[in-house]
């Protein structure tokens, strides 16, 4: 119980921020998982980490433009100061959801090849980015890129909150429109929907919540909970509805109690979230193997 | 008179540059019953698909009216992980009908329940669409399709894989679909015999071979040879298109 307390106290925005990441990857997984793009979410945390690393080459200096343009000083405003490494984390993500978006139909590569390909590019950009970055020694550089569970603190809490917001909106506004481009995007099209509209919009959400939750929890927390929980849901449920409140229960439940273990045992948080979600997924897969139903 | 619904004008089919079929002139009428048979990879789907305006053609004009369209994928595409029960497939159906930030009300409710009596599965309604069998999964894309209320149902090779029974079956399904509720109908198949005795006009189709009319004018033993390249014995007996092959013993 001591350990709890100071936990709370050391870290609340860290705990509350993890519930919230989880949440929104559990919820985005569930999506990214029944897609069949589970590997969209590996290539879009290391295109999110490319955007990071580019924004360490200072080559455009978003945060002196926004500056100027409301009169503001950058110093004073920690939010606008940590602004630019979540700015291109995110304009990386977009560009590569606006062109995995228009890839679903053309039949000469796969859109796995595709992802396939955009991957190696962004591990390769991440590394040069980061040889060429004038600010630190590479493996400094390398531990601010990955993000950290336990570095959540006031305004990253606040923008995973904004997006976990969005998300459901959209998710809940547009549910006819995201279900059925999802389902079978081609027959939604036949009857009149604009498929590649409302996969273009399903994408960009999916982006800015993978990019900007890497962002702020890293690339294994962020990948991991798009898959894990997702999983299990799956693996349990026997109703749309319930898949998507087990991912997002899993989701919020497991990244404390892993924090917590992280704590006690002193291993690094993001490694000690994924292991623990992992132990759950197999005891809920070997529960259903063993009830014949796996 | 009958009335035109569908016309394309010198329309050439393909992707990206890739031409499949050029110069299709072909006009659809209202309560036409057509299929659209030929080969694997003849260009059956991309013609389906360019149709629907899924895909643009590459050259040549489609003219459509405000025509609905209610269409049935090959059943293969459509592959969920999420278990989705039979109502929430066939209520897809209605989205199209609906606006942008509409729920379902009891009417789509009602035209859900409607689609799947008509199809006969609706003691399925609330089974997941991932434990139904072939022939099932058929009856609700099938369901969904017609609970877009549509002018014109496209089914893209309906029959594959079924075993016999649900084959004929769901072909009877579809004659009825177009004798009593007077729907057009295309029905794209490779299976030759699927077709031949229902349908009222024929698209016959090959990369660079295209003919369209009525069935006793396009189904001749030359234009099979020039479809499949391969020779075949066309006879009517009793009504009946028989077509055997001529390299059978």
């Amino acid at each position: 119980m001591e350990t709890v307390n100071q936990l709370i106290q050391l870290f609340p925005y860290a705990i509350m921020g993890s519930i919230l990441a989880g949440m929104i990857c559990g919820f985005l997984g569930t999506f990214v998982v029944s897609q069949r793009v589970v590997f969209l979410g590996a290539t879009l945390t290391q295109v999110s980490v490319a955007g990071v690393a580019f924004s360490f080459l200072h080559l455009i200096n978003v945060e002196g433009i926004i500056a100027s343009i409301f009169g503001i000083t950058v110093s004073e405003h920690s939010f606008l100061h940590n602004f630019e490494p979540a700015f291109f984390s995110l304009l990386f993500a977009i560009i590569v959801v606006l062109i995995f978006s228009q890839t679903y139909r053309q039949k000469v590569l796969t859109q796995d090849g595709i992802l396939g390909i955009i991957f190696v590019v962004a591990v390769a950009l991440r590394i040069m980015f980061i040889q060429k970055s004038p600010i630190a020694e590479v493996s400094e550089v390398e531990s601010i890129l990955k993000g950290d569970i336990l570095f959540i603190g006031q305004s990253q809490f606040f923008t995973l909150l904004g997006i976990f917001l969005f998300t459901v909106i959209i998710f809940t506004v547009f549910q006819k429109q995201l279900k059925f481009v999802t389902f079978d995007a081609d027959s939604a099209s036949a009857h009149g929907i604009n498929s590649r509209f409302w996969l273009l919009i399903f994408y960009i959400v999916v982006g800015m919540g993978i990019s900007l939750t890497t962002r702020f929890v890293g690339d294994v927390f962020t990948f991991s909970y798009l898959i894990i929980p997702s999983s299990i849901g799956l693996l349990v449920s026997k109703r749309v509805s319930q898949v998507f409140f087990i991912a997002v229960l899993v989701g919020a439940v497991i990244p404390p109690i892993s924090i917590f273990l992280a704590f006690k045992f002193d291993f690094s948080s993001g490694p000690a979230a994924v292991i623990t979600s992992f132990v759950l997924f197999l005891i809920v897969y070997g529960y259903k193997k063993i009830k014949g139903e796996g | 008179m009958e009335k035109t619904i569908i016309k394309f004008n010198s329309v050439t089919i393909g992707y990206g540059k890739k031409k499949i079929i050029e110069n299709i002139n072909v006009s659809l009428l209202e309560n036409d019953f057509v299929g659209i048979v030929g080969p694997n990879g003849a260009g059956k789907t991309t013609f389906l698909r360019t149709l629907l305006g899924n895909l643009k053609p590459l050259s040549g004009t489609i003219e459509k009216n405000s025509h609905r369209f209610g269409y049935v994928p090959q059943r293969d595409t459509v592959q969920p992980l999420l278990p989705y029960t039979v109502a929430d497939v066939v209520m897809m159906g209605r989205y199209s009908l609906m606006g942008v930030f509409d729920k379902p009300t009891k009417k789509d409710r009602e035209a859900v329940d409607t689609s799947l009596e008509y199809v006969g599965i609706q003691h399925l309604k609330n089974y997941n669409y991932n434990s139904l069998s072939g022939g099932q999964r058929q009856r609700t894309l099938i369901a969904r399709a017609l609970a877009v209320e549509p002018n014109i149902l496209i089914l893209d090779e309906p029959t594959n894989g079924m075993d016999t029974p649900s084959h004929y079956s769901l072909l009877d399904l579809i004659s009825g679909l177009h004798n009593q509720n007077k729907l057009t109908i295309l029905l794209v198949s490779h299976l030759l015999s699927d077709v031949a005795n229902g349908v009222k006009r024929l698209i016959l189709m090959e990369k660079d071979f295209f003919q369209y009319g009525l069935i006793d004018e396009v189904l001749s033993e030359e234009n099979l040879r020039k479809t499949y390249s391969s020779d075949f014995h066309v006879n009517k007996i009793d009504d009946e298109y028989v077509i055997t092959s001529k390299h059978r013993n």
